[in-house]
């Protein structure tokens, strides 16, 4: 168990993180090379403001709120919240940061991470119920949607376990492993899914200049969507 | 058409991205980490693979200006740039390796102006940097092709026959003293490979297999973007080699380019035929071909690389069956290559650290970044073929397929699908797989312990009671003999121990120093926090279902993070189990172990300056006094043994 957990904490955490940060990095590449270079003429004329602006009320979505679906929107919001904190400056990890990057950052308090943690593990039940129960999220959810969000739950769980040593009813070698494992794997899942809005959020509102549909275009969708023979 | 070259490109890029990363390791960790060469061993697969076998596979770059320029035979035109090219691209990845290879790679600039003309290096140094100057400027002309600059490139072809005048003696001159390298060290080269026609073999052999390579190119270039002027018209105007569903088109009859690369195999079998020859009658002029005899895995080695070397593309060309298919010639051509590339690594390397004391391997970085300058190098090439004029000049009209946007509203990913036909997307994936894998795996750090030629042995006893020692860390041959016995009595017997053994294991007395000092050239944690976490639990008395969990308020301050920074000092346990009764400080952290040359060079040196001026012997803090290997048996060394002479030294340094 030791060696796992030398393992899973040296190469394969470093294996995770470089492939997330580099991912990540990667779409910002991306989005900003294609933007340049097929949309540089769009680019000169776009409304930056307006489009800052909207990024900036999509920070905080009260005004987006449809009436059907708020309490599914604002679980969602708020459930980011502990998913930004708790990750980066928990105390156990601010150690982490300084081990690997020498970075000083502030932390919070172990008694405020414990009431996030749990704030968020509620948030995320109450998405994955609103998304398992309630007709219009079920019409809307996919395979990966219910998996993001187990992966999503997995650290934090077993985190709190781990540093919670009286309500752990397995050992903590064991809790440990699993929460650096699950952390892994959502590192590497972190740039092919979703999950990519991290940095992907940024370009969300300019990319309303990419919507150039070809003809044809709306076939496509509808292939992807529900495959060819729907359309027969 | 170029969806073939698409898997390929692919594994170059993988490979150039561990090769990055490789390259990034050895800057920031050094040499000696991140290689296997040792002090016996000072070369290896850079300077050879990379730097003599990629220089010499460049070569065409002279011959076919050589047939062209100078021999005036017209039907080499279509070779000519892409050999130019050739030559540009192999000469500039061998400087390039060159500036890993070398210690200190920054600078590199020194032999342009601190001159040392006696030394072969310094004249390959000098030919190989100018060579590729020229390359570059013969070129050029296809850049200015490229950017439709006609008069700039019209000026620049009429001076190509000086440049390539210049380019085959510059490249004669430094081929032949790569040669001459190996040919002052005859005690060191096994006798199979050595002769005093080296520096002769070596050119030769390059001319030859320079222009097979140059062939191997054409073809493979035919292969992957335009099969006509090779392998023959196609059955159906604008089909490809290789139809949608994957299986091979047949082509009919062969190419108009056939002829010419048929002369350019007879030609170069030719040159290689003659060099089998002279290194045949060598092997009977020197006598060395009773090793060749022997049975011995060097002498199959040998026969193996002159089979694939000379042999099989002599036969293959002289049938005219195989000479007139574009395969047999590109067989012919790629043995001849492979022969090449393994007569050097012979030369360099398999047969030249022989007596090195242990077997050469490269290690993954080596590897790694090796076949990653050579990946890069492909790349750069390809993208030449691909956007200048290199091997035909209608390349503007062929059809250049361009990636394929395919809108994938993909409703998992939104990545995956468009991955595949994007060149920008490829590749950066490509990046992100790689570069985190590349790092796992040659992070020197996380594998030290593997990297045997660190890890510190303890001392050979050169006689049974170990009253003298050889004290040899990592076993590398540079070793100091160390008469323990001797100090031990000179200094005072057991009560002098303390001055040498300055910290002990717990428990222990006179703890051997290759147990905290456990590498040679890192420092060592000899700090264990999972043996103090059992033994803590053990003196304490801890006990119930986890009771190594109770340990951690012993050490660490309560309610804080715990770091080594808050936890308790070292001495504050260990102040009598350790030898440390009469540090005062009691904040010592011993918790790091320096490394073993350090340590060595530390606790010896010191003594011996202080001893020296003592006793008025300044011989007594030189580095043979300990490291006789590093010495000639007729320095000074024996001169020390005995005194009378000693002193005759000593008063003829001061009469000097």
């Amino acid at each position: 168990m030791e060696q796992w957990l030398d393992f899973a904490k040296g190469p394969l955490f470093t294996f995770a993180f470089l492939f997330m940060i580099l991912g990540l990095f990667r779409h910002v590449v991306l989005q900003i090379y294609y933007l340049i270079v097929r949309k540089g003429k769009r680019l000169r004329n776009a409304p930056w403001k307006k489009i800052i602006l909207d990024t900036l009320s999509w920070v905080v979505p009260v005004k987006h709120f449809i009436p059907g679906t708020a309490f599914f929107s604002s679980a969602s919001f708020l459930s980011h919240i502990g998913v930004i904190l708790v990750p980066v400056f928990l105390a156990d990890h601010i150690v982490l940061w300084e081990g690997f990057l020498g970075l000083n950052l502030p932390s919070i308090s172990s008694g405020f991470a414990d009431v996030l943690t749990l704030f968020t593990i509620v948030c995320l039940i109450i998405l994955f119920c609103c998304r398992l129960f309630v007709g219009r999220q079920r019409a809307m959810s996919g395979t990966m949607d219910y998996l993001i969000l187990i992966m999503v739950f997995l650290p934090f769980a077993s985190g709190f376990l781990a540093s919670h040593p009286k309500m752990n009813p397995f050992s903590w070698d064991m809790m440990m492993l699993t929460h650096i494992l699950s952390a892994e794997v959502l590192f590497i899942m972190i740039p092919f899914t979703k999950l990519a809005h991290i940095v992907l959020f940024f370009f969300d509102r300019i990319s309303g200049l990419h919507w150039q549909l070809r003809p044809g275009a709306g076939d496509k969708v509808a292939d992807a969507l529900f495959g060819k023979e729907a359309r027969v | 058409m170029r969806t073939k070259i698409y898997p390929i490109k692919d594994i170059l890029w993988f490979l150039a991205f561990l090769g990055l990363m490789s390259g990034i390791f050895r800057m920031w960790f050094g040499l000696g980490v991140t290689t296997n060469m040792v002090d016996s061993i000072p070369w290896g697969l850079w300077k050879i693979l990379n730097m003599v076998a990629g220089a010499a596979l460049a070569t065409s770059g002279f011959t076919i200006g050589m047939l062209y320029y100078v021999f005036r035979i017209k039907l080499f035109k279509p070779l000519v740039v892409p050999s130019v090219v050739i030559a540009f691209l192999g000469y500039g990845s061998s400087l390039f390796s060159l500036l890993f290879d070398i210690g200190l790679p920054w600078r590199f600039w020194i032999p342009f102006v601190s001159w040392s003309p006696h030394s072969f290096l310094y004249e390959v140094f000098w030919c190989v940097s100018l060579y590729w100057a020229v390359t570059a400027f013969e070129f050029t002309p296809s850049l200015f092709d490229r950017f439709k600059s006609e008069k700039a490139a019209r000026i620049l072809h009429g001076m190509g026959f000086g440049a390539a005048v210049l380019g085959i003696s510059l490249s004669s001159l430094h081929h032949s003293s790569l040669g001459s390298l190996f040919l002052v060290t005859p005690q060191r080269l096994f006798p199979l490979w050595y002769s005093s026609l080296l520096p002769l073999f070596f050119i030769i052999s390059a001319m030859g297999a320079g222009m097979m390579f140059m062939l191997l190119l054409r073809i493979l270039y035919a292969h992957f973007y335009d099969p006509e002027p090779v392998f023959g018209p196609m059955p159906k105007e604008g089909a490809i080699t290789c139809s949608l569903d994957g299986t091979p088109v047949k082509a009919t009859g062969s190419g108009k380019d056939m002829p010419m690369l048929e002369t350019l195999a007879i030609i170069a079998v030719s040159i290689l035929g003659v060099y089998l020859a002279l290194k045949i009658s060598d092997l009977f002029i020197n006598g060395s071909w009773k090793y060749l005899t022997a049975g011995t895995w060097e002498s199959w080695l040998y026969i193996f690389e002159l089979l694939i070397g000379t042999v099989i593309p002599i036969l293959l060309v002289a049938l005219p069956k195989s000479r007139r298919s574009p395969t047999g010639l590109g067989i012919a051509a790629l043995s001849a290559s492979a022969g090449l590339v393994l007569n050097r690594l012979d030369v360099g390397i398999i047969g030249y650290f022989r007596d090195a004391g242990f077997v050469y391997f490269p290690s993954f970085s080596e590897w790694t970044l090796c076949l990653g300058i050579i990946s890069a190098t492909i790349l750069v090439f390809l993208f030449f073929v691909e956007n200048v004029s290199v091997f035909d000049e209608n390349w503007k009209t062929r059809h250049v397929a361009k990636g394929i946007f395919s809108g994938s509203f993909d409703n998992l990913t939104h990545v995956l699908k468009s991955v595949l036909s994007e060149t920008a997307q490829r590749v950066t994936l490509i990046a992100v797989i790689s570069i985190p894998f590349a790092w796992i795996i040659q992070y020197p750090p996380y594998h030290e312990s593997k990297n045997d030629a660190t890890i510190v042995q303890p001392s050979i006893g050169l006689d049974a009671l170990r009253k003298s020692l050889r004290i040899d860390g990592n076993r590398d041959g540079v070793f100091a003999d160390f008469p323990h016995y001797e100090h031990q009595n000179r200094l005072g017997g057991e009560e002098s121990c303390n001055n040498c053994h300055h910290l002990f294991l717990p428990g222990d007395k006179s703890t051997p120093c290759f147990r905290c000092h456990r590498n040679m050239l890192q420092s060592t944690l000899i700090f264990d926090h999972t043996l103090h976490v059992s033994a803590v639990a053990d003196s304490e008395g801890f006990s119930g279902l986890h009771p190594e969990n109770y340990t951690c308020k012993v050490c660490h301050t309560e309610g804080s993070v715990k770091t080594a920074s808050n936890a308790k000092s070292c001495l504050e346990c260990h102040n009598r189990d350790m030898g440390l009764a009469d540090v005062k400080d009691s904040s010592l952290d011993i918790s790091y172990a320096t490394s073993y040359q350090r340590a060595m060079h530390g606790t010896c040196i010191k003594c011996h300056d202080l001893k020296a001026e003592e006793l008025h012997k300044d011989q007594l803090n030189k580095c043979f006094i300990c490291h006789k290997s590093l010495t000639p048996k007729d320095n000074l060394i024996d001169k020390m043994r005995e005194p009378k002479l000693l002193l005759v030294e000593n008063v003829r340094s001061e009469s000097d």
